[in-house]
């Protein structure tokens, strides 16, 4: 029992005299005192001397109100001969800060003066990392949960080994001088320069919003992306888009190692509002002076070639080998789209597909020009093979190999393609509507026109494929319903008034209140309630088919027989003609009205 | 004791053992508690008084000696202290009347403050006013990276410059 009091006392006062030291003997003070009898010796005459003896070790700092929040930095503690220009090849913490012309210091009768003094900048406004740590592990910010390590020197342990070691460099500190010098083309950040042209010419800005340079939707605003994320993460979000969010749908760029640096620094550098950038003009340049380079005497559609590639167009589409699985397949374009539509497209995507998610890029007009000629000459059709390799070539990307209508890139494709498997449909219409659906596309969807690429006993061919292999069931026999074709109830501000009170009672839980196919319902709803709102689509389709799909439903959907539920054929006219008011133009609108 | 158990015969032996182990043990414990006890003390009466550094730093850097011609007061009123310079000699004065701690202005005489009329002459010696003492000179050195540095901490008797 002694034996074990006295022990345990013992290590008591061990661990407390381990804690005494600990708090009270700090590595700064001997790095003070180391610094006080290095300078000592190397001091000239005898009042150096003396002002050094009457030094004693103490917390130094330098209090910088003039960037952001007032930081304190304590680093010059240990740091202390950070400006002893004597100490140039001593050993850290007692080295002394290079000087660098680039950084504006400048030499005067052989002795160099600093641009940036520290006790106007203090240290963290460049270099980052906790300024009022005074223990290593935390003033360096290997902490993992400090947000600022010293930028380009300390790398967290957290951080991911495979590219840890890339994040380190004084490259990295730029996206800190460019918090103060924000002109553009300023000479002392190359890297920030450059990942603000690669932001333009990667297409970046089509998906991410930056306040005053961009306004994509698609992706997370990067406004304040240097607040929000460290290096790593930036790093990692652009070299692996998915590894930190499975659901994320950016592209891999495949980018150069030199260029990924860029992106990251000066994304590093976005923290907010950039007053330097905000303007319309400023922006408007940005986007014209990205310029591909193309050969001289390069004729319209090599030119075009050459633009597909730099703007990193098959970073989502499909091309010849390189596919970015996003978007849909270029190969055939030519046959498929003709060229008004292309430079519709580009100018505007929602103009011909409503829903598309394609964000509207803005190069000057004669490159979409060069794409759309280049596009154009995409007209070699797909050699004559079995259906079933047809089907793999051209249709699996958006239906499906297994024809459900979830391919590869039908995620991304609003109205999402046609679940070829759900017999309740494809049973229920005739075979004409299949074949006119695959020569003719389907206007305001992803559907193209396939008459130009395949010749009708191919069409016949896919089609059959289809119906025997996904479809499996053989077709019913099909009653032609009791409907009119030409809408009976002439169109008035009346009965589109009625009309649109009836759509409001009984339509917008699927078909919501915009009538764009966003009802509360349409969360669990496959296939998704039409968009009523997308023109093309409404116009392409007749009234027979309306009437049909509203009065006895469509098979295979959520669609119901209204019929059942009291609707008359006049009430049917009536939204009929709402439907098709909201489509129109507003000019012709009126005129109906009238 | 597992030893006393074991060995009934020399019990007085043991004993005669026992009683030194026992005060050696005894003495190892308060040792131990003690010295705990001390320590503790000494970390609390540190902790009245922590190694701290408040506000702006008391040595502070203002620039070459070139910045400062010959013949020249310049204030810094951010930094309170007025940089005298007359050929080769430099000294640092405070700017803080020694009253009620408004910031003196230079005149021509040498220092006025604007809040209750107090003077003093160029060395800030008193000559007027309700300023009770004259305005300390402040330790200037030069630092080895060749700018001049006020260390607000120590004071030196007026009329100490440093040669540059």
């Amino acid at each position: 029992m002694r034996l074990a009091l006295a022990i345990a006392s013992f290590v008591v006062l061990i661990v407390h005299g381990v804690v005494f030291y600990d708090q009270f003997f700090y590595r700064w003070e001997r790095h003070q005192t180391a610094y006080f009898e290095q300078a000592r010796s190397l001091s000239k005459n005898e009042r150096e001397r003396a002002e050094l003896d009457a030094r004693s070790p103490r917390i130094e700092q330098t209090i910088v109100t003039s960037f952001g929040d007032t930081r304190v930095d304590r680093c010059t503690t240990c740091h202390i001969a950070s400006d002893d220009p004597r100490f140039a090849g001593h050993a850290q913490p007692l080295k002394s800060h290079p000087y660098s012309a680039a950084m504006g210091d400048v030499q005067r009768n052989g002795r160099w003066e600093r641009r940036h003094k520290f006790s106007d900048f203090g240290c963290t406004v460049c270099h980052d990392g906790q300024g009022r740590g005074l223990e290593t592990k935390y003033s360096h910010g290997e902490d993992e949960f400090w947000p600022e390590p010293l930028t380009g020197y300390v790398t967290q342990a957290t951080w991911r080994k495979d590219f840890a070691a890339k994040l380190k460099g004084n490259t990295y500190m730029e996206a800190n001088c460019a918090q103060c010098h924000t002109a553009e083309d300023f000479a002392g950040t190359p890297s920030v320069n450059r990942g603000r042209k690669l932001f333009y010419a990667m297409n970046c800005y089509g998906c991410h919003k930056i306040d005053g340079m961009s306004e994509g939707t698609l992706g997370p605003d990067l406004t304040e992306a240097g607040k929000k994320f460290k290096i790593d993460y930036l790093w990692e979000s652009i070299v692996e888009p998915r590894a930190n969010l499975a659901s994320s749908f950016m592209p891999k760029f495949n980018l150069a190692e030199r260029d990924v640096r860029a992106l990251v620094v000066f994304l590093k550098s976005r923290r907010g509002v950039n007053f330097a950038e905000t303007s319309l003009d400023r922006y408007k340049a940005h986007v014209e002076n990205v310029a591909v380079v193309i050969p001289p005497g390069t004729a319209g559609e090599k030119a075009g070639e050459q633009l597909i590639t730099d703007r990193a167009c098959t970073a989502c589409h499909k091309l010849g080998d390189r596919d970015g699985g996003i978007a849909p397949d270029l190969s055939y374009e030519g046959l498929i789209r003709d060229n008004l539509w292309l430079m519709d497209h580009f100018t505007n995507p929602r103009s011909r597909v409503p829903d598309s998610i394609m964000p509207t890029f803005r190069f000057p007009g004669e490159d979409f020009e060069r794409i759309t000629a280049y596009l154009g000459t995409l007209k070699t059709p797909p050699p004559a093979m079995p259906p079933a390799d047809t089907y793999k070539t051209l249709c699996a990307r958006c239906h499906g190999e297994k024809g459900d209508g979830e391919g590869k890139v039908a995620w991304y494709l609003d109205p999402a393609p046609r679940d070829l498997t759900k017999v309740g449909f494809m049973n229920s219409k005739p075979r004409e509507r299949f074949v006119a659906s695959i020569q003719e596309g389907v206007a305001g969807t992803s559907m193209p026109s396939w008459k130009n690429a395949l010749k009708p006993e191919q069409v016949n061919g896919v089609l059959s494929y289809v119906l025997t292999t996904f479809t499996k069931e053989p077709s019913r026999e099909i009653k032609p319903h009791n409907v009119p074709d030409q809408n009976p109830v002439a169109s008035s501000a009346t009965s589109i008034q009625h009309g649109e009170a009836i759509f409001l009672e009984r339509c917008t839980g699927c078909h919501g209140r915009k009538a764009d196919g966003k009802g509360p319902n349409s969360l669990d709803i496959t296939p998704k309630p039409r968009n009523l709102r997308n023109a093309a689509f409404v116009a392409s389709v007749n009234d027979r088919r309306l009437f049909d799909g509203i009065l006895y439903g469509v098979q295979g959907t959520a669609m119901p027989s209204w019929i059942d539920y009291g609707l008359s054929k006049n009430d049917v006219g009536d939204i009929v003609n709402f439907i098709r008011s909201i489509n129109q133009k507003k000019g012709s609108q009126q005129n109906a009205g009238q | 004791m597992p030893v006393a158990s074991t060995n009934p015969q020399s019990h007085t032996a043991t004993d005669e053992q026992h009683m030194p182990r026992r005060k050696v043990l005894a003495w190892l414990t308060s040792v131990g508690l003690f010295g705990s006890a001390v320590l503790s003390a000494v970390s609390n009466l540190v902790f009245i008084k922590p190694r701290a550094t408040y506000g702006q730093p008391a040595r502070f850097a203002i620039g070459k000696p070139d910045d400062f011609p010959s013949g020249t007061r310049i204030s810094l009123d951010v930094k309170r202290v007025c940089i005298v310079r007359d050929g080769g000699r430099m000294a640092a004065i405070s700017t803080t009347c020694t009253h009620l701690g408004c910031i003196v202005g230079i005149s021509d005489t040498g220092f006025a403050c604007p809040c209750h009329g107090s003077r003093f002459d160029q060395d800030g010696t008193v000559t007027g006013g309700p300023a009770p003492k004259p305005l300390p000179w402040f330790k200037l050195s030069l630092a080895p990276n060749g700018e001049l540095e006020v260390d607000k901490g120590t004071m030196v008797e007026p009329g100490t410059y440093l040669n540059v």
